[in-house]
């Protein structure tokens, strides 16, 4: 018994010992939970039709599509003037608006007007207060 | 006094700007204290530990505190800690009770808050002296003890612990760090993405990403319930406010605060059960059960003391073994990490003056939160009706920020926030818990070097088993709470 429970651990192949470990827990808490809830994994299907049924996809979608164009360009626009923190700031003014008239329920002029003033002083303060105050790196 | 230099008037400033926003996080449902933690971890960079601890913690103590608000005005809990509150508040709103109700919840808060910051100045560095003499093998025990206390606490068990293992699991990716012992060694990298993820996820893209960006796709996919026009919050007040409502409920209020300081204790169980347990207590011991549910103060005060007792409490495992009791305070973990500082047993001995900062800070941030709610109760109450198309944009923008600077300027964590927001969303459709994958992500990298240097310095399993009598202990807490857990689900099972 005492020499079953010895070890030698290889100092080269040592970054792989605890991963492997830890993996083949995962499969074995994954198959016991495959095979405990056979049933609720098997009739899945109408639990993804109902999430897509109930889902507000316009409002859902739109927040990952204006979130996925808000990422990819900030650095574009930000390698217009390097270091300064503009391509941030230029697209987090169109980003603000755009989301707060996805997230809008009723569009009045009033509302939509109170959005834009928000969407141009919140980053612009944000921006101001990261690059001049904190000294921070921004996109 | 050199000791108490931490406190100027950026400190206090930081505690009382933290506390009112935290108290507007804490009002709106569908936002979190953890979320006014996330949004805000970047802007301590500059502040240093002190000042940034006081502006978290502000925010921590405020947020939990404001989920009454919504809970008795609008039946709807601000945060999943006050879902017991809205059993007894709400129905107090419809009889024309609200402020009373309200008022009631800001003293038990209060007291709760108070009880369990106690709780937390005599057990966390009791607790850290004893954990001092801990070796590798019973750090790695105490973190698999956590995980097991997790999974067994979790809605399914298992799941729980697979998703406590998940999180391991990819905190492992990258190099095997040779600071901490490891050969420096990749693992787990998928091709081409060998540069970015050459030290792995960072921590605070994946909370932030966790807890701001899921909770506004949640939102979004809910069709972002606009908020309430001010003739729907109609606060009433029929029935005057006394402080002798508490007469013949100290034993609830130190039930219910001890009993949230208990659970907060316990590592990655949130602040709904420590306000369900403290609700059901005091339904138990009550003279007068069967006014539970329909506008009983002592309802509202074991709920709102027992969330609050939780502050404290889920500092304690932070600060003594480096394991957050909650998610917001492994967001803490996030402000430590900036300024280069590690929690765990050394902490306390190591830095008294954060220590000291961190009591005084939360003792600070409860008389603000007591004094800003109880005597602005009238305005407070309006937060519900802030329009979330103008705060769910600015908080994502913060994200951004808060995931940008962490890493100096990386745009890859930016993506990371983005991979890991839609994977807390993705969580909740396929029902893993997330407490426990934060808690296996923050601890897998310790979990490592403990298990590995372990085995290298002993080269016997069996040292897991025979190290200490502290060993042994963590071994039958490890199997008492999986067993009892696997007891309990059983029972449930032959119930139903």
């Amino acid at each position: 018994m005492g020499e079953l429970t010895k070890v030698t651990i290889d100092f080269q192949s040592s970054h792989l010992l605890f991963p492997i470990i830890i993996g083949c827990v995962l499969a074995v808490l994954g198959l016991a939970i495959v095979v405990r809830e056979r049933s609720r994994i098997t009739t899945s299907g109408s639990h993804w039709r109902r999430i897509f049924t109930q889902m507000d996809k316009f409002r859902f979608f739109g927040t990952l599509a204006l979130t996925l164009a808000y990422f990819s360009l900030m650095v574009p626009v930000g390698d217009f003037w390097p270091n300064t923190g503009l391509g941030f700031l230029f697209c987090s003014i169109p980003f603000v608006f755009l989301a707060g008239l996805l997230f809008m329920h009723v569009w009045t002029a009033r509302s939509v007007l109170v959005l834009a003033t928000v969407a141009v002083l919140v980053p612009s303060l944000i921006w101001w207060l990261f690059t001049e105050v904190f000294f921070l790196t921004l996109p | 006094m050199p000791f108490f230099e931490f406190i100027t008037p950026l400190f206090l400033l930081l505690i009382v700007g933290g506390t009112f926003v935290g108290v507007i996080f804490g009002a709106i449902p569908g936002m979190t204290a953890t979320m006014a933690v996330a949004v805000c971890l970047p802007l301590t960079y500059p502040l240093g530990l002190e000042n940034g601890l006081a502006l978290l913690l502000g925010l921590y103590v405020g947020g939990i505190s404001g989920g009454l608000v919504p809970a008795i005005l609008l039946n709807i809990p601000g945060t999943p800690s006050s879902i017991t509150t809205t059993f007894d508040g709400y129905p107090m709103t419809q009889k024309g009770e609200g402020e009373k109700a309200l008022k009631i919840g800001i003293c038990a808060s209060f007291a709760g808050g108070i009880i369990s910051l106690i709780a937390l100045y005599l057990f966390a560095p009791a607790l850290a002296d004893f954990a001092i003499r801990f070796s590798y093998v019973e750090k790695f025990l105490i973190i698999l003890f956590a995980l097991s206390v997790m999974g067994a606490l979790s809605t399914n068990m298992l799941i729980g612990i697979f998703s406590g293992f998940l999180g391991i699991f990819i905190s492992l990716i990258g190099t095997y760090d040779i600071s901490s012992g490891g050969n420096g060694k990749h693992r787990l990298i998928p091709s081409g993405l060998e540069y970015w993820l050459d030290s792995g996820f960072s921590l605070l893209p994946v909370l932030i990403g966790i807890f701001g960006l899921s909770a506004i796709l949640q939102q979004a996919e809910a069709g972002m319930p606009p908020g309430l026009s001010r003739d729907k919050v109609r606060i009433g007040k029929s029935s005057k406010f006394s402080f002798s409502i508490f007469k013949g409920q100290v034993l609830n209020v130190i039930r219910s605060s001890g009993i949230g300081t208990f659970v907060g204790i316990l590592p990655g169980v949130g602040g709904s059960a420590a306000s369900i347990l403290a609700y059901t207590n005091a339904k138990t011991f009550s003279k007068n059960p069967e006014n539970f549910g329909k506008g009983e103060p002592a309802g509202i005060i074991a709920s709102e003391s027992g969330n609050n007792g939780l502050t404290g409490g889920a500092l304690v495992p932070l600060l003594s073994l480096g394991i957050p009791g909650d998610s917001t305070t492994a967001l803490l973990i996030g402000a430590f990490t900036l300024q280069g500082i590690q929690v765990g047993p050394l902490f306390i001995g190591n830095n008294p003056e954060t220590w000291t900062a961190m009591i005084f800070a939360m003792l600070i941030a409860n008389i603000v939160m007591f004094v800003m709610m109880f005597y602005a109760i009238r305005y407070v109450a309006l937060i519900v009706t802030i329009p979330k198309h103008i705060l769910f944009p600015i908080i994502l923008m913060m994200c951004v920020i808060g995931a940008y600077t962490i890493n100096y300027g990386i745009m890859f964590d930016v993506w990371t926030l983005l991979i890991f927001g839609l994977f807390g969303w993705l969580a909740l459709k396929i029902r893993l818990e997330i407490a426990p994958f934060i808690i296996g992500f923050i601890l897998g990298p310790s979990a490592e070097i403990y298990f590995v240097k372990s085995l290298e310095s002993f080269g016997d399993l069996s040292i897991f088993f025979t190290k200490s009598w502290i060993a042994v202990l963590l071994w039958f807490l490890i199997l008492g709470s999986i067993a009892g857990s696997a007891f309990i689900s059983s029972k449930a099972r032959e119930a139903e």
